[in-house]
């Protein structure tokens, strides 16, 4: 069985936020939630790296640890899910999750939190898969219909990856491969040049005069 | 000739950074140092990420165009923080609970109540005003079911959840949750009103001293002469009603409040908090409910009614009963109704 993950390569992002528009478009997501965002360190710095992060489905997930109703339960392919019918609202999983991931649509007054929602992989909820209800609740349940996270799938430049686990290491150790000359040496330098390099110009070598910065 | 272009070109890269740092929205003075010394080692370890990932890993925050409370930190370690102190404080606060009520329980087998030795006389002395005891009640009412729904959101996945099943917990969940929500504000406007209405007759004097000494004579069943309220009610009003009290009303309001853009790291701490206040609260009420009812019979009507028999007065609080026959205390002494009179 496969283990689902994530992955996204820095060296690829460019921080377009379409991942985040897919996911939107293809779950209905309401104003104000986002199970998904590109966070950039070091913005308008040389070397700023973007990363589209969402929820991680930890093997060891903090949030179904905290959870005082044990909403939260995990498939057999690894993807954490919750049942919106049980959780409570209380807020928990989004002070113990590392990634930012749950969100809470504000119902009511001062900030009342409502039932939690989350990136599920686009793997639904425990509904009947691709039921009605199932899309209310949760957004469309893309696994069941055999494809990939929208994310993922509609990532322009692939940096974000999402599926078996086994299959994006492999892919993710060929970018290394082809970047540098072993798993210590992948970064931007090598796949696109050092700052004021040309692109494809040996890495160490002097940069020009006045070039990218 | 090279040597002087190399030169030009590693300033003019070197400026381009400053620049660029200088003018970055996202990087104050901290930030813009930290982004020098990645480029100073992008130069040095052209290939290496790894302070991109420390920085990451500190819970800085960063850029993001999605708008929201903390959208811009990639990863909040503190959250790990506080699952590691939250799981085992419950589990010893559960554990304490628990260990309190079999104390108690112990104590009522050994002890039994602690009833009067004389006998009632039937003349009636107020012990407490009317104000007094619409506003215990109001703050004994609201602190029970807080403590009540607050036990059952901490406990209740591993003590009912197993019992009566996800949905119906979830259900049981729901309502304290709501409950615990909407009284706690409650409690957070009576709680100083109690506090200010009861903190004279609590202040400790030196005859405080003789009663701890000798434990109140709990133990022992020695009779300790005590004030209005003896050192033990003392030490539970200023520890539980005042520290704990207002400890929980604070960080209570934190939690219950998430609408002010506070971090999580301020709501984290204040839900640990909130739990070991709450936890050792709730031990304390639990004894204080204990004395005040089966634990010592005529405590319960004392506050229910107002009145206690002064046989009564004179075996638990022998000084404030002698004031109150010196005439010391204007207050208490009012005839008492023919409905509290004891048949």
């Amino acid at each position: 069985m496969a283990r689902m993950k994530f992955l996204c390569d820095a060296e690829r992002c460019i921080e377009c936020n379409g991942c985040v528009t897919a996911c939107k478009q293809e779950h209905e997501i309401p104003w104000g939630v986002n199970r998904r965002r590109v966070v950039t360190v070091n913005d308008g710095v040389p070397g700023e790296r973007s990363i589209s992060v969402a929820c991680m489905h930890c093997s060891d997930a903090p949030c179904m640890a905290v959870c005082p109703v044990d909403c939260f339960y995990k498939t057999e392919e690894g993807v954490v899910l919750h049942d919106k019918d049980l959780c409570i609202g209380c807020g928990y999983c989004f002070y113990a999750c590392p990634f930012g991931a749950p969100q809470f649509p504000q119902t009511g007054a001062f900030g009342v939190r409502g039932k939690m929602d989350k990136c599920t992989f686009c793997a639904g909820g425990p509904e009947a898969n691709s039921s009605e209800e199932e899309f209310r609740k949760y957004g469309r349940n893309r696994l069941a219909e055999g494809k990939l996270p929208a994310c993922a799938e509609m990532c322009a430049t692939k940096a974000l990856l999402g599926g078996d686990g086994d299959v994006l290491a492999d892919i993710y150790r060929q970018r290394v491969t082809v970047r540098g000359r072993g798993g210590d040496v992948w970064g931007w330098a090598t796949a696109y040049g050092q700052p004021g390099q040309a692109p494809g110009q040996a890495p160490g070598q002097a940069p020009a005069k006045g070039g990218k910065s | 000739m090279r040597r002087m272009f190399t030169r030009a070109g590693a300033a003019l890269l070197a400026s381009a950074w400053l620049a660029a740092a200088a003018q970055s929205p996202a990087v104050d003075a901290t930030n813009a140092e930290m982004a020098k010394q990645q480029q100073a080692q992008q130069l040095s370890q052209p290939l290496n990420n790894q302070p991109v990932w420390s920085e990451v890993r500190s819970g800085a925050k960063q850029y993001t165009s999605i708008k929201g409370r903390e959208t811009d930190v990639l990863i909040q370690p503190e959250g790990q923080t506080w699952r590691a102190a939250r799981v085992p404080l419950a589990t010893i606060g559960g554990f304490l609970f628990v260990a309190t009520l079999l104390a108690l329980l112990g104590f009522y087998l050994w002890r039994g109540p602690i009833r009067l030795r004389g006998k009632p006389t039937g003349r009636m002395i107020e012990r407490f005003t009317l104000v007094e005891r619409v506003v215990h009640w109001t703050v004994a009412i609201t602190f029970v079911t807080l403590g009540v729904t607050g036990l059952v959101l901490t406990f209740g996945k591993s003590v009912l959840l197993p019992l009566i099943g996800y949905t119906l917990f979830s259900w049981l969940a729901i309502i304290a949750k709501n409950l615990h929500n909407f009284v706690g504000p409650v409690l957070v406007v009576v709680l100083p009103i109690m506090i200010v209405l009861f903190m004279r007759a609590n202040l400790f004097n030196a005859r405080d001293w003789e009663w701890l000494k000798k434990g109140g004579g709990m133990l022992t069943g020695e009779h300790v002469p005590a004030n209005k309220a003896n050192a033990g009610q003392k030490i539970l009003f200023w520890s539980m009603v005042v520290v704990l009290g207002l400890t929980l009303c604070v960080t209570g309001l934190i939690l219950d409040f998430p609408n002010f853009d506070q971090t999580r790291q301020t709501m984290q701490i204040a839900n640990v908090v909130h739990l070991i206040a709450g936890v050792l609260a709730v031990v304390m009420v639990s004894a204080h409910i204990y004395l005040g009812t089966v634990g010592m019979p005529g405590a319960y009507e004392a506050m229910r009614d107002g009145y206690v028999d002064e046989t009564w007065a004179k075996e638990h609080h022998e000084y404030w009963y002698n004031e109150v026959k010196a005439g010391a205390i204007p207050a208490a002494g009012h005839e008492a109704p023919m409905s509290h009179r004891p048949a």
